[in-house]
């Protein structure tokens, strides 16, 4: 498994399990970067309510989160003041509403266990859309009046996801693409150095043939990229780096490939802490490996035990068996 | 900032049950298996298998600099890693309860946490389960990974037994918490009876019988053979129809011949007819299913009737664990015998042992007040064998109540403790809801 999945499986296989054969529930669960979802069924065994938990719901909702939500899954977003206490968004599902076919529905449990991705990822399309906004606006031929344009206006809002407790998301739109910055602190110092070898090599890796294509990526260690550069708050130290990802248009050119694009960049954190463990799995296991031969090594170097006769005080031998 | 839920996993030999604290069921149920490519662990382990065994360990993985692809990451467990046994090569990375290939088990355990459960383990603690007499080389290890690889919170590692007694105080029959009692415990491979005195397990009075699911469906399927009913199922189907019935439709008696008398009386009552499809072409099939219904499980109770080298059946078992512990639990031992496992889940199985178990315990004090001509009189000893309704995942319903405590976290290890200790932190065995 290099990628992770996007897609929740709790809510996929606890929901397939319960279209078939509804009953009562109460699951609570997680996922990464802090969202809690609980699934239950609270009045009848027939409304299932899913409600999730998100920390950067406050930054979420500025950037259009609840909107996009409610049109993903029509009908099923309850109002602000019917969220489950504790929890910043609930769906309802009635099971008795459900689409006839299994594919419609198994379309619909696809749907569901994307709710966090779905969520998250408001703030993306609003910047993919800033940025066709702008680049209409964008019309000067290409020449001498470029160096006098001022930046500032050239560029979208600068959005800011405080996804986790001190990391950070930053998206912003222009004329001709949208970066993607991530703050990232290791706690750990081993962590630490694996995670700057690791995305020096994601650096590297577009120098391939193949790779080309792929949105380009920067990594810099301790200061904060210029983009950012004039937010308040932003540290800097040791265990700070800042991650840059710049989209151009043909990342996010037609819906399913501005959505692929999107699900995989929200996941990069949890791919990149993934791969850390991983790569600390693969080391600890080829330390066991060495240590195995060396044992062999260590057995074969041990001095053979002399078998000298011994003798009894009468003067007879024994053996050892 | 709201606490993120622990996470509970419980490695069996046969099954990885795992899910997060205060939920009722795991999350997921799975095979403990992985699927390792072939050409990346299976080649250098058979050159090292000769002379004297070597510490199991991977196919050694080369070097780094030979390290160019992702090999290490390809790699499927549970249910995936079943499907994909064709194209892989399947490991147990658990033998008899016990962790035996670290390698693969590291790999295991990352693809749970990160593909199944959906958690950062950074933001979470984790209760991990052990057999009783797990070596204490064991639990570093665990430590180890959890906390070198993971970097986990905090990490708690209970014993199986002490979980599956916590599980029991949901049943409406406890009214008093405590971790002293006989856990049987019962899964596909082997049965345990193991002896717990507040929260600790008294290592040297486990007994293992060697009845467990497995036999009881071959007894079954068996039993099929011998009708000639077995000729109607497909010959790939056999076992599965075996564990259906035994699952379904079988139950224990409390008196065999007044059982066989009346099935004998009246048939059309008492026989079932199970009604299966084949698989592949869709073709339908009859069964009866006859007086196997209750000889199923009678295995346990007469093992003489299954196999001819064990012949103590469980009660007996049950009762030379009690008298072979300390005088002064057996008591509390006699009063809280407890059921966990698939195996147990036969209806009416807690009753009829707690009928034998008591018959043995009357019949010592009868005879010992006898012996001393009348002039002591017992008061009697109190058999109580528990069930309730999550037995089935007994073991980790109790670790996702205990870690839904508050107390879980002052008990658990935590991250500065290791870092402090190393893993030698793990030795040191706390016990839970010594408090409760």
């Amino acid at each position: 498994m290099i990628l992770l999945e996007s897609r929740n499986t709790v809510i996929n296989d606890v929901l397939l399990d319960r279209f078939e054969k509804p009953s009562r529930m109460d699951i609570q669960f997680v996922d990464y970067d802090n969202v809690r979802f609980h699934l239950s069924t609270a009045d009848s065994k027939t409304v299932i309510l899913l409600s999730m938990g998100i920390q950067c719901w406050p930054d979420l909702i500025k950037y259009g989160a609840r909107e996009h939500l409610q049109k993903e899954y029509a009908g099923l977003v309850l109002p602000p003041n019917e969220t489950e206490p504790e929890y910043d968004v609930t769906l309802s599902i009635d099971l008795e509403k459900l689409p006839p076919t299994a594919e419609e529905r198994s379309a619909l449990v696809q749907k569901l266990a994307l709710f966090k991705s779905t969520a998250m990822s408001a703030p993306f399309l609003a910047a993919f859309a800033e940025q066709a906004q702008l680049q209409s606006s964008y019309k000067e031929p290409a020449g001498a009046q470029q160096f006098e344009l001022p930046p500032a206006e050239s560029q979208g809002e600068l959005k800011i996801i405080k996804y986790r407790e001190e990391e950070a998301m930053f998206i912003q739109a222009r004329h001709d693409r949208v970066t993607v910055i991530f703050s990232t602190v290791f706690k750990e110092e081993t962590d630490r150095v694996y995670g700057r070898v690791f995305l020096q090599e994601f650096v590297d890796a577009r120098r391939l043939q193949s790779l080309q294509s792929a949105p380009q990526v920067t990594y810099s260690n301790r200061e904060p990229p210029l983009e950012i550069r004039h937010v308040p708050g932003l540290k800097n130290g040791e265990d700070w780096g800042y991650v840059t990802f710049v989209l151009f248009p043909r990342h996010f050119a037609n819906p399913t490939q501005a959505l692929s694009t999107i699900h995989r960049i929200q996941l990069f954190r949890d791919y990149l802490h993934y791969h850390i463990k991983c790569s600390k799995a693969y080391m600890h296991s080829r330390m066991r490996a060495r240590v195995a031969e060396f044992l062999k090594v260590l057995n074969r170097a041990k001095p053979e035990v002399a078998t000298a006769e011994r003798k009894t005080a009468s003067g007879r031998t024994f053996q050892r068996r | 900032m709201n606490r993120q839920p622990p996470l509970v996993i419980d490695n069996g030999t046969g099954y990885t049950k795992m899910g997060f604290a205060g939920n009722s069921e795991p999350s997921f149920v799975f095979p403990t298996v992985i699927a390792t490519h072939q050409s990346s662990s299976s080649g250098p382990t058979t050159q090292s298998t000769g002379g004297r065994a070597p510490p199991p360990v991977a196919g050694k993985p080369g070097h780094l600099a030979s390290k160019r692809g992702i090999e290490d990451l390809d790699f499927y467990i549970g249910d995936e890693a079943v499907a994909n046994s064709k194209t892989y090569s399947l490991h147990y990375p658990i033998r008899h309860g016990q962790i035996e290939n670290w390698d693969h088990m590291e790999r295991f355990w990352e693809q749970c946490i990160f593909k199944y459960l959906r958690a950062e383990p950074e933001d979470h603690y984790v209760l991990l389960t052990e057999p009783p007499l797990n070596p204490p080389e064991n639990r570093e290890n665990t430590a180890e990974i959890m906390f070198e690889s993971f970097n986990v919170q905090g990490l708690y590692i209970a014993v199986q037994a002490v979980l599956a007694l916590a599980a029991s105080w949901t049943s409406s029959k406890v009214n008093e918490r405590t971790l002293t009692g006989v856990v049987i415990d019962s899964g596909d491979g082997v049965t345990h009876t193991i002896p717990v005195a507040e929260g600790y397990v008294i290592g040297s009075s486990i007994k293992a019988i060697p009845i467990a699911g497995r036999d009881i469906t071959y007894f079954v399927q068996q039993f099929l053979r011998d009708r000639g009913e077995s000729a109607a199922i497909p010959s790939e189907d056999q076992l599965k129809v075996a564990e259906k019935i035994k699952e379904d439709y079988t139950y224990v008696c409390q008196d065999i011949v007044k059982e066989f008398k009346k099935y004998d009386a009246d048939p059309y009552r008492y026989f079932a007819r199970f009604a299966g499809e084949h698989s592949v072409t869709g073709r339908k099939y009859d069964l009866d299913i006859g007086y196997e219904r209750f000889l199923a499980p009678e295995i346990f109770f007469n093992p003489e009737i299954y196999s001819s080298d064990f012949l103590t059946p469980l009660p007996e078992v049950v009762d030379t664990v009690i008298q072979t512990s300390p005088i002064d639990v057996r008591r509390g031992l006699y009063k809280n015998i407890v059921l966990s496992g698939g195996s147990t889940m036969f209806k009416d199985f807690g009753k009829r042992l707690q009928r034998d178990v008591k018959a043995i315990v009357d019949g010592r004090i009868a005879g010992s007040e006898q012996r001393s001509g009348g002039l002591i009189k017992s008061s009697g000893v109190e058999v109580n064998v528990i069930s309730h309704k999550r037995q089935r995942y007994a073991v980790w319903y109790g670790g996702s109540l205990m870690a839904s405590t508050p107390e879980f976290y002052n008990v658990s290890h935590s991250r500065v403790d290791y870092e402090e200790y190393g893993p030698s932190l793990v030795r040191r065995f706390s016990v839970f809801g010594s408090a409760v």
